[in-house]
């Protein structure tokens, strides 16, 4: 079975056609030929010609003649020695020439023959050694060098004393036709590939019966039966729809609107795999000829992709959520720790810290951060004094997520401090900032805050939002312990945790 | 903020359990609700925490937040309902992208507002008059 396109079929219907009516010539010229038709009544202007054909009577011969002039193939009779003896109007045409100066001219000197296969001359020059006739394809190559494809059908001519006096050839130029054959053949590859290749299931059915009479390779791969079982099932045999009556629901609804669209439908195959498909059904006439194509296409994998996109909007909104609650309670606890006059410069500090933070989240795809990423960012105002006045010493750390944003925020007010009051308020002081990880079976990370060569420190007499978010907020971040110093020479701040509560394992989701 | 007027020395306080994994968040809640005039029973950030200090302190209702560092807080939320405390979801998934079982909670969207907060504690701790 192969996809007919109509085109195709158009050509065929005509090829049929055009071979009837040759067939329909031949017969009568060889009819003519063995003296099988008595008379002829043609229509002529002045009323019906009666034409004897018995005989060799000079009527009957230019009848004969008339009737050759006026088939449209080309007719060329050869005498024992190859040499023309006659060659009709559409000879004439067909190779370039005029009956006249062919006439005793060898048919080498009129065209040139090529034969299409090895063996084809031997063959022919048989046939009509032993049948009196051949019939077959080959090429003619005329004076001018054009090549024609031509098919032949030959004839031995007899004399009167039954001695073979030559041969009567009826030759049609099929160049035409070989080019529209051609052009169906690279059609029908380029469709068939096409049907195929395919990655979407492909069947067609009958409408009549509703069977299946096609499926393509991707639909047996889908379904898991294999071609030859496919073929004559209707559709709710193989599980894609409900029943018979869905069946026949769906053909009514072609009929009605040529095409139907199930946008979710379960398929199982025979192997058990159950697949959300899509099917687009359509009715498709091919010349005259009704039939449905339905094209299957496995969802399973886009409605689980929607469900993940689902997913992520979840996460997204939820962590959106979250943010803007951090938000609020930093708001909170600015407006009710700290100074009024310095409430919005504060928050949007904080704000600006937090959001410094979630950008190193999102960069490392919420797998955790870097220690010395994190402080780098948090330290981003005083980015010049990073490697002079600010140092940071430790190994390469991964924090998780709600470890870097207690971290972070901790890192950011002690920062705030420092270029307020501390070691970065001045031009002489030093940040240090070193972490480690203890190399015990129970590993403890501690990261140090400690200022140097600032102002003098007076420890503060209230506790504000700052000592909260490096205390026990940063405490609760990690699980760990934070340790405040006012030292005079400057703050001294530590967090101590187990390392399993505030750094990622790799490859660990935090 | 809503601290309305409770006095702070009553000798009953409910007892509130705080399970949040948001440092921030969980220290503002603190904050807010000894303010408000109830007592901190624990807060918990992780999952494992929280079902710790459910099962090893007193308290008489709870504030969770669904999802602890990635992972569902309805086991805390079941061991919660077994032992009778109610308790206030705070959760920043809409109620319909909720995972996990929470049914019988006060559902609370983040951000929300502190006197919300305290009103639905109010109305899950019956015959209390905090």
């Amino acid at each position: 079975m192969s996809i007919e396109l109509p085109a195709d079929a158009t050509l065929r219907a005509q090829n049929r056609e055009l071979r009837a009516r040759l067939d329909e010539a031949e017969q009568m010229l060889r009819a003519i030929h063995f003296g099988d038709v008595d008379a002829l009544v043609v229509e002529t202007a002045t009323g019906p010609q009666v034409y004897a054909l018995q005989g060799l009577d000079a009527a009957a011969n230019r009848f004969r003649g008339e009737i050759l002039a006026q088939v449209s193939d080309a007719v060329i009779a050869v005498d024992g020695e190859a040499r023309i003896i006659y060659l009709n109007a559409a000879a004439e045409r067909q190779y370039d020439v005029t009956a006249s100066a062919m006439l005793g001219c060898k048919l080498s000197q009129m065209y040139e023959t090529r034969w299409l296969a090895h063996g084809d001359e031997r063959t022919a020059t048989r046939a009509l050694r032993e049948h009196d006739q051949w019939r077959g394809e080959n090429v003619h190559v005329r004076h001018d060098g054009r090549v024609v494809q031509v098919e032949t059908s030959a004839t031995v001519l007899y004399g009167n004393a039954g001695e073979s006096v030559g041969v009567l050839a009826i030759i049609r130029d099929i160049t035409e036709r070989k080019q529209q054959h051609d052009k169906l053949l690279v059609s029908e590859i380029r469709y068939r590939r096409l049907f195929e290749a395919a990655h979407d299931g492909v069947l067609l059915l009958d409408p009549v019966t509703r069977k299946i009479i096609d499926a393509n390779p991707f639909m047996t791969q889908m379904l898991g039966y294999p071609h030859d079982q496919l073929i004559g099932k209707e559709l709710f045999e193989i599980g894609l729809l409900k029943d018979e009556a869905a069946s026949q629901e769906m053909v009514r609804k072609l009929k009605r609107m040529n095409q139907v669209r199930y946008d979710d439908l379960p398929l199982e195959g025979l192997d058990g795999r159950h697949q959300e498909v899509e099917v687009v059904a359509n009715l498709y006439d091919e010349n005259g000829r009704a039939v449905i194509q339905c094209n299957i296409r496995d969802i399973t994998e886009r409605k689980r992709s929607d469900e993940h996109v689902r997913l992520l909007m979840a996460e997204v909104n939820h962590r959106a959520k979250n943010l803007l609650a951090v938000v609020q309670a930093v708001a909170h606890q600015t407006a009710k720790y700290g100074d009024p006059a310095t409430f919005a410069t504060q928050l949007s500090e904080r704000i600006g810290g937090l959001a410094a933070g979630q950008d190193l989240l999102v960069k490392n795809q919420w797998q955790g951060v870097d220690v010395s990423d994190l402080v780098v960012a948090q330290l981003d105002h005083f980015k010049d004094l990073i490697g002079t006045r600010v140092l940071l010493d430790g190994p390469p750390a991964r924090l998780t997520a709600p470890a870097a944003q207690g971290i972070g925020m901790a890192l950011h007010e002690l920062a705030t401090n420092a270029a307020k009051y501390g070691a970065l308020s001045n031009r002489a002081g030093l940040v240090r900032i070193a972490w480690q990880v203890t190399a015990d079976s129970d590993p403890m990370f501690s990261l140090t805050w400690l200022e140097q060569g600032g102002p003098t420190v007076v420890a503060p007499a209230r506790k504000g939002f700052g000592q909260m978010v490096i205390g026990r907020m940063a405490e609760a971040s990690v699980q760990g312990i934070a340790e405040i110093a006012f030292r005079e020479s400057g703050i001294a701040w530590t967090l101590t945790t187990p390392a399993a509560s505030a750094l990622a394992a790799p490859g660990e989701k935090v | 903020m809503d601290t309305q007027d409770f006095p702070a020395d009553r000798p009953h306080r409910a007892r509130i359990l705080i399970i949040e994994d948001e440092p921030v968040l969980a220290f503002a809640v603190e904050d807010l609700l000894i303010e408000a005039g109830f007592a901190i029973a624990g807060v918990a950030g992780r999952l494992g925490a929280a079902l710790t200090l459910i099962e090893s302190s007193a308290c008489d209702a709870a504030i969770v937040d669904a999802n602890l560092a990635g992972v569902s807080a309805s086991p805390a939320a079941s061991a919660l309902a077994a032992r009778g405390v109610p308790f206030v979801l705070l959760s920043g998934y809409l109620p319909e992208q909720q995972q996990g079982d929470f049914s019988g909670a006060i559902f609370l969207q983040k951000p929300c507002r502190a006197d919300q907060l305290i009103r639905a504690l109010r109305t899950i701790l019956p015959g209390r008059s905090v």
